[in-house]
């Protein structure tokens, strides 16, 4: 990981894009782990399923993530030591290169020897000596190359010793240095633009870096960071803050959401603000906690006892963590509802390096809606509106003293045991969100209208199904719509559905949630097939030709 | 300054007559509130699940009646994000010691300014009666809870003032429903304390409790004044020590008592740091 992420730093500050996902295990320390690293020159890319170029530096632990790591007869391996080896089949270009030897020559130790990988790495690549030097004082993470400069240096004069020349990468279209962060950074920090004040949660994998950005920056005396003891008490705290007139957030995983349901559904019937966010894993139960899946949607949708409309959001890129998030707090702020955002593992913990515009960009940010004057008088909490949205008092306002409860209330928020009551205080919290279905820049579309074959897929599968039909010259034929909003559900969606003869849903979970919950929704075409399996090994390439072409044919 | 009759709502409690609930409302709406002078938009009740948490639509400030065991995680919540706010978590003994007893730790430890009221009446009474973590252990033919003719309970007793103690809470006092202009006091010195304060209140359920109970406990009671000697039980061979509410071993001491055989009523310990 180190050695992928310092690769990753170095061509990022000479202009190339990139995406690397990380393979880990449960181990608490050492044990299995790997990147993926793929360059490119115009745009951060999903990785090839195999590797042109393999580092290993232990094939025993190689073996347990070979499934996500494979090789072809194409790739180049360089490896360590040839322990193990006969555990893996090895293409012909695969050299024994004594990585640990070498720097243990120069420095006693062998710990430095993915520097040196580094070093035979960035040869091959030919990523330019200057920039190196220049990049190295601009970056601290960099830092760490000068004190090994020996170890570097060493690992380019490998080089010599294999029957082998530079790659050479394509230069990069421009070379103006990319910004790197993963899906959770991208979430905190959208969070901070968005205006959130109070972090609250609680550790687990894979979310434990939304947490660990937030209290680097609340921490800081900027906000209230407070690490609960459990995620029902996350939840809870978010709502307390959220009710004193802070822009609250929580972020977890699926075990997580479980315990923060009915905290959920308050929120919802109490009309408080919050924002979840769900950095989703294998379930159900603890699954497997360091793998991506997209199997809580129904959970998002539908999770908790009675009707408790919920708006739910999924990004498929790191810029759409950012970007969704301020959204989150802007829906969440204005129709007082909670927000539940969907990111899982993969997204959330794979490095991109992209360009940093989307970060400086200009964001529009709702705020909650609070008293006019002419309210004072006689405040009414859940004062049924035209658009059913009350206005809300902060906890601490003079002149608008309420009682709230997650009993079924009257609008002036004290308890009810009407049935006209109930079915009224429904009515207004189903319809508020309606508007929301009108928000069609929610929901991406790519490729010609015209077309009457599609994909609907969510998250970050979506990047998997874009490439695949780009890889397979289908562009014309296939268009693919990513709903960012999934619930309420946008007419842009049932639109884009509605204009399709074939009809093809691709999502990484078991029971094939999205296609069910269309098809609870909309009349899908009568040629509709689902792509739907259990997750952690992600998507790749080859897996999705055969149901895009089919749906091409 | 603002006056005692603006606490209240106009709404009607559901409250049995003659529960312990009414001195907790008026306590807190015709003394502790008025007495501190406290500003009704300044003040927040959060409460769960339970007789007693009704309580949120009855006083006219910020109220919000929450889920069953999580008043003491929203009060924190809301604390944090506006310190202005007076704070006061209520609940019963199902709430605070049963389902949201993994809670109270944890605001202990973190000492937010929030003032914790659990009303003990060691039963669910909301639900008809059934067993809480405080309802006494008693042997079948000795007079059981009216609703536990049959399914008497078999675990001991959790002794939340105890607990409280030895998790350190830096304010622990326990009340009695039946002196509300105690009570008041209680709260008014549990809400002017800095930090996380826990006040346990005995009351009795006049549902679902054998009527000896609260008789007994009321009988038994003996108030903790600083200085002046402790109450010990009639079985206790120890000298009455002098009541020193900064003394956290004292304090536990008087915590060990069971509640049944002396119940203290009074500031059990007062932390000097907040």
């Amino acid at each position: 990981m180190v050695l992928g992420s310092l690769l990753q730093r170095l061509a990022a500050s000479q202009g190339y894009f990139s995406q690397m996902p990380r393979y880990y295990g449960p181990q608490i320390r050492g044990g299995a782990s790997g990147v993926k690293l793929s360059l490119d020159t115009t745009r951060a890319s999903v990785p090839e399923d195999t590797a042109d170029i393999l580092v290993c530096f232990n094939w025993e632990k190689y073996a347990e993530l070979e499934q996500e790591l494979p090789l072809d007869a194409e790739s180049t391996v360089f490896y360590d030591s040839a322990d193990q080896k006969h555990s893996v089949s090895l293409p012909e270009k695969s050299f024994q290169v004594g990585f640990s030897e070498t720097v243990e020559e120069l420095t006693g130790a062998t710990s430095a020897k993915n520097i040196v990988a580094l070093g035979l790495l960035s040869r091959i690549l030919a990523l330019s000596e200057d920039h190196l030097k220049g990049a190295i004082p601009q970056d601290e993470a960099l830092a760490l190359l000068q004190k090994n400069e020996l170890a570097l240096n060493s690992g380019k004069r490998l080089l010599l010793q294999f029957p082998f020349s530079e790659l050479k990468l394509s230069p990069p279209r421009d070379s103006s240095v990319k910004i790197i962060l993963h899906g959770n950074a991208a979430i905190a920090q959208g969070a901070i633009r968005a205006g959130c004040r109070a972090f609250f949660g609680y550790p687990i994998t894979p979310a434990s870096e939304v947490m660990q950005e937030m209290q680097d920056y609340l921490g800081e005396g900027n906000g209230i960071f407070l690490q609960a003891e459990d995620e029902i008490a996350s939840a809870g705290l978010a709502l307390g803050a959220s009710i004193a007139g802070t822009k609250s957030m929580t972020a977890t995983t699926g075990p997580g959401l479980d315990l923060m349901t009915e905290m959920i559904g308050l929120a919802s019937s109490a009309e408080i603000p919050v924002v979840v966010v769900d950095v989703q894993r294998c379930g159900p139960a603890t699954g497997i906690p360091s793998k991506s899946e997209q199997s809580d949607l129904n959970h998002a949708i539908y999770g908790g006892h009675g009707d408790a409309p919920r708006v739910v959001v999924a990004p498929h890129d790191v810029e759409g963590c950012y970007r969704l998030l301020i959204e989150s707090f802007n829906i969440s702020e204005y129709f007082q509802t909670p927000v539940i955002l969907l990111s899982d593992q993969w997204l959330g913990q794979t490095t991109v390096a992209t360009n940093s515009d989307f970060l400086t960009r200009d964001y529009s940010t709702s705020q909650r809606r609070r008293l006019r004057g002419e309210y004072r008088e006689r405040y009414h909490r859940y004062e049924l509106t035209g658009d059913c949205i009350s206005p809300m008092a902060f906890a601490g306002d003079e002149g608008s003293i309420y009682q709230s409860t997650g009993l079924t209330h009257s609008d002036n928020g004290r308890p009810s045991f009407d049935f006209t009551t109930h079915q009224r205080m429904h009515e207004k919290r189903w319809h508020k969100l309606a508007p929301l279905r009108d928000r069609d820049e929610l929901v991406k579309v790519f490729g010609r209208e015209e077309c009457s074959k599609g994909v609907v897929v969510w998250g970050p599968s979506a990047q998997f199904v874009l490439e695949t039909v780009k890889d397979l010259e289908l562009k014309d034929e296939v268009k693919v719509c990513i709903p960012e909003l999934i619930h309420p559900l946008p007419r842009r969606l049932t639109s884009f559905v509605n204009s399709l003869e074939k009809l093809l849903v691709a999502e990484m979970n078991y029971s094939a949630q999205l296609y069910h919950y269309l098809r609870s929704q909309i009349d899908l075409p009568v040629d509709t097939e689902f792509y739907a399996r259990a997750g952690g090994l992600p998507f790749s390439r080859k897996e999705l030709f055969g149901p895009i072409v089919k749906l091409a044919r | 300054m603002s006056q005692a009759s603006n606490y209240g709502t106009e709404v009607r409690p559901v409250w049995c007559p003659g529960c312990g609930n009414f001195a907790l409302l008026s306590a807190l709406t015709k003394k502790a509130l008025p007495n501190l002078g406290m500003p009704r938009h300044q003040t927040l009740i959060v409460s769960g699940i339970g007789c007693s948490s009704r309580i949120a639509a009855y006083i006219n400030t910020y109220g919000f009646n929450s889920l069953h065991g999580r008043a003491v995680v929203i009060a924190q919540g809301a604390k944090l994000a506006n310190p202005e706010l007076t704070v006061i978590a209520i609940g019963g003994d199902g709430d605070f010691f049963s389902i949201g007893a993994g809670h109270l730790p944890h605001a202990v430890r973190r000492n937010v300014d929030v003032t914790c009221i659990m009303m003990n009446n060691f039963v669910y009474a909301l639900t008809k009666g059934q067993t809480s973590p405080t309802t006494p252990y008693q042997q079948r033919g000795e007079g059981p809870f009216l609703s536990l003719q049959y399914y008497p309970p078999v675990d001991p007793v959790l002794d939340m003032v105890s607990y409280s103690v030895s998790t350190r809470a830096s304010f622990i006092a326990q009340g009695i429903s039946s002196d509300a202009a105690h009570l008041a006091w209680l709260i008014e010195e549990a809400i002017k304390h800095e930090g996380f304060s826990f006040v346990n209140v005995l009351t009795p359920c006049v549902t679902f409790n054998p009527p000896q109970l609260f008789k007994t406990i009321k009988e038994r009671a003996s108030y903790l004044r600083e200085g002046e000697p402790v109450g010990l039980p009639d079985s206790s061979t120890e000298q009455p020590w002098l009541h020193d509410p900064s003394n956290i071993t004292l304090a536990l001491k008087l915590a060990q008592t069971p509640v049944l055989q002396k119940p203290h009523i009074g500031i059990i310990f007062r932390g000097k740091e907040p």
